[in-house]
């Protein structure tokens, strides 16, 4: 009992801690705008959304993946680095001061470069890998836009036309750091690394494209913000993600409490979020697509690298999670929005009143959505085997981009049809059903199939009991 | 009837479940998110024996320094110097363990009482160790020093390996270091068939007394029910028929009085 509290409380704090720094992030954005210059929020969103959300959350996960590992295999994790004060002396703190220990270990470490390598070009393998990855989250909308002090601010840090098509570029930029970092390193397992990372990036970024292209089509917009949509209040209808497919609403604390079913990206769009989320899995280059990395086999085009050269290679890996998660977010789990209700809850007159506490709110759930995305890419990390290379390649070339074209097909069929996204969602959710049936249901006994399927396998036990019978007899023959 | 012919290089995963990857993805996500919540939420009981955890998380770590796991019973441990009930070691110096140990990691060094020695308990025994130095990082653990010894001097139930330490001298372990643990008598003892002892010496013959019986109330751990006193040897015996004796913390050493 006394950890199950410990437990809940822990993600309580997590929750709260993300509503402080919202809150913060809210607050501050509206003083820049208020006393500073008009547009100032943006260059005070840098700070926070990049500095503070991105890189934390990003520098937690280095112990978190390490000790949510652990809880996946039954195992305690790290817990032995203490920190040396009053009152805490003998606690292990989840492993928190592993934070600590590591970043000291990374700083102080020995910088070494190998004396063949290509100096230029090796120091800069590294932050060509962590500056694009760092500057991803730019374009991602971590909460409504809202009037604080009077002013109106964006929690977002830019809003290019461009919008998601400056995702996919910037994102396929990182593939120069790994690059570079194997070439350069005049080692053969790194080139190896760097070759598989080059290949295996440019391969998936055709199925990453296509993936996204349905929802463009279904929300006719590249940018993030139209595509998370705006809440359709005073009886406007909702736009982008914040919109109802089916929707009613009953009284509730005075209010119309609007309910029904969201025009998510995933309801919309189950094809291309596997496929996206397949694809951006493979641009991470972690397991099971960490082929470049290899562990086992080739160290990776980080191989020659130590000290804060590797930590900036890990950082990026990690900072990439945190930003695949946010951009998943925002374009398939509807991003700041609530399921049901956002529209009773904008229009209550406090959140009006207050538009800090209200981005503050919305903000919150943005993030803890991010948080719940960033635990299942870790389950998915630490459950399943590195796929081999050939795997990777046809998955890739087979299967995701066949399939991403074919649902950019009938994605745009369906939305010509009715442009009320209704058809989408039917066939959509057809899509999960099917899904969920094959995931619940086992597979059938052969003698239960169809005639064929019968046939097929009773041929095939006769074929292994006639082989199975003279190898036994032999067998026993020779002992 | 024609038999089917299945080609060699066809898939062999015939279920529209395992072709299509994601059904069996997800319920191996299943079975991952179900430990990893059962150890998120599930308590660890500690410091038991690994066999016997009980607690809902699936973890069998045993945090070493922290939880020690208990010893089985008859464990070969560091060895003591067994002392009498006045603190000097049992040992008469008779250099049958040194001989025995195949290792060749005891030193003894022999003195003899004096016949006009004004302490009368020592005037019934003619020699005692002046030096005993067993050097424990040569020492194999076999224990037939312990069988050897005739006078139930030596043991090896401290029930506790040797512990590490900075140098290799500090594990040649002299008088000081072995003489520990609780004094064991045997009514046998020589200086408890002397004159005037309360003892009467032909009750008990030696043949009786065998090296873990005695007087002896080792230092145990109390595990609740399944613990009692088997006609007052010196052992407890937990429920699963196991006995277990553990030191816990430093072992109080007895000063070397000669």
């Amino acid at each position: 009992m006394k950890r199950v509290l410990t437990v809940l409380f822990a993600m309580g704090f997590i929750v709260a801690t993300l509503a402080g720094v919202s809150a913060a992030a809210y607050v501050v954005a509206g003083l820049a705008e208020k006393y500073w210059f008009v547009g100032a929020s943006r260059l005070s969103n840098i700070l926070f959304l990049m500095l503070v959300f991105v890189m934390i959350i990003a520098t937690l996960l280095t112990i978190a993946e390490r000790k949510w590992s652990a809880l996946m295999q039954d195992r305690v994790g790290p817990n032995r680095a203490r920190i040396n004060l009053p009152g805490i002396r003998n606690r292990s703190l989840a492993g928190l001061p592993h934070i600590l220990t590591d970043v000291l270990k990374m700083l102080t470490k020995e910088d070494f470069i190998p004396g063949t390598a290509n100096r230029f070009l090796f120091k800069l393998g590294p932050i060509l890998a962590f500056a694009p990855v760092f500057a991803l989250f730019a374009v991602v909308p971590a909460g409504p836009s809202v009037t604080v002090f009077g002013h109106h601010v964006d929690m977002v840090v830019a809003t290019p036309d461009f919008g998601v098509l400056y995702l996919l570029a910037i994102a396929s930029l990182a593939v120069y750091g790994t690059a570079l970092a194997g070439w350069s390193s005049n080692n053969k397992f790194a080139l190896l690394g760097g070759v598989r990372a080059s290949s295996q990036m440019i391969s998936y970024e055709v199925a990453l494209g296509l993936s996204l292209v349905g929802l463009f089509m279904a929300f006719s917009s590249l940018q993030l913000p139209p595509l998370v949509g705006e809440l359709g209040l005073d009886g406007a209808q909702g736009t982008g993600q914040a919109q109802y497919l089916w929707s009613s609403s009953f009284s509730f604390f005075g209010r119309e409490l609007d309910f029904g079913l969201p025009a998510w990206g995933f309801i919309l769009q189950p094809i291309g979020f596997i496929g996206f989320f397949v694809a951006s899995f493979a641009e991470t280059k972690r397991a099971p697509f960490d082929v470049p990395e290899g562990e086992s086999e080739i160290i990776g085009y980080f191989v020659e690298y130590s000290g804060m050269k590797f930590g900036m290679f890990m950082i990026s890996e990690f900072v990439e999670v945190v930003v695949l998660a946010g951009v998943t977010t925002a374009l398939f789990f509807g991003g700041h929005h609530l399921p049901v209700g956002g529209e009773w809850l904008a229009s209550q007159p406090l959140m009006q009143e207050h538009g800090w506490l209200y981005g503050t709110l919305l903000a919150t759930v943005f993030w803890v959505k991010v948080v719940f995305l960033i635990w299942v890419q870790l389950v998915i990390r630490w459950t399943f085997p590195r796929f081999r290379y050939d795997q990777i390649q046809s998955l890739g070339w087979k299967i995701l981009l066949p399939l991403g074209l074919a649902n950019v097909f009938v994605t745009g069929a369906l939305v010509l049809w009715d442009p009320s996204l209704r058809a989408l969602a039917v066939v959509g959710m057809l899509e999960i059903g099917v899904l969920v049936v094959l995931t619940m249901t086992k597979k059938a006994e052969a003698a239960e199939g169809g005639a064929h399927g019968a046939h097929g396998a009773h041929g095939h036990d006769h074929g292994h009991d006639a082989h199975g019978l003279p190898s036994h007899a032999s067998a026993a023959s020779t002992h | 009837m024609a038999i089917k012919v299945t080609k060699v290089t066809q898939d062999p995963r015939t279920d529209i479940r395992e072709r299509m990857y994601i059904p069996e993805l997800l319920h191996g996500l299943a079975i991952t998110t179900r430990h990893f919540f059962r150890n998120l939420f599930g308590t660890r009981d500690t410091n038991t024996q690994v066999q016997d955890r009980t607690g809902t998380s699936l973890m069998t770590t045993v945090e070493y320094p922290e939880e020690k796991p208990i010893y089985p019973e008859g464990y070969r441990g560091l060895h003591r110097l067994v002392p009498r009930e006045d603190g000097k070691p049992r040992c008469v110096a008779c250099y049958m363990c040194a001989t025995i140990c195949p290792a060749q990691c005891i030193y003894i060094e022999a003195g003899e009482y004096e016949e006009t020695d004004a302490d009368g308990e020592s005037r019934v025994i003619e020699k005692y160790p002046t030096q005993f130095v067993i050097d424990e990082l040569r020492c194999i653990v076999c224990g037939l020093c312990v069988d050897a010894c005739p006078k139930d001097a030596i043991r090896m139930d401290t029930y506790m390996h040797t512990p590490s330490e900075y140098t290799r001298q500090n594990f040649v372990y002299d008088i000081p270091k072995l003489l520990k643990g609780p004094a064991v008598s045997h009514p046998s003892d020589p200086w408890n068939k002397r004159e005037g002892s309360e003892e009467p010496h032909h009750t008990h013959k030696e043949a009786h007394t065998r090296i873990g019986e005695g007087l002896v109330q080792l230092k145990t751990p109390q595990l609740g029910a399944g613990h009692d006193h088997q006609g007052g040897h010196g052992k407890a015996v937990v429920a699963h028929g196991q006995t277990v004796v553990t030191q816990q913390g430093p072992i109080q050493v007895t000063k070397f009085l000669k």
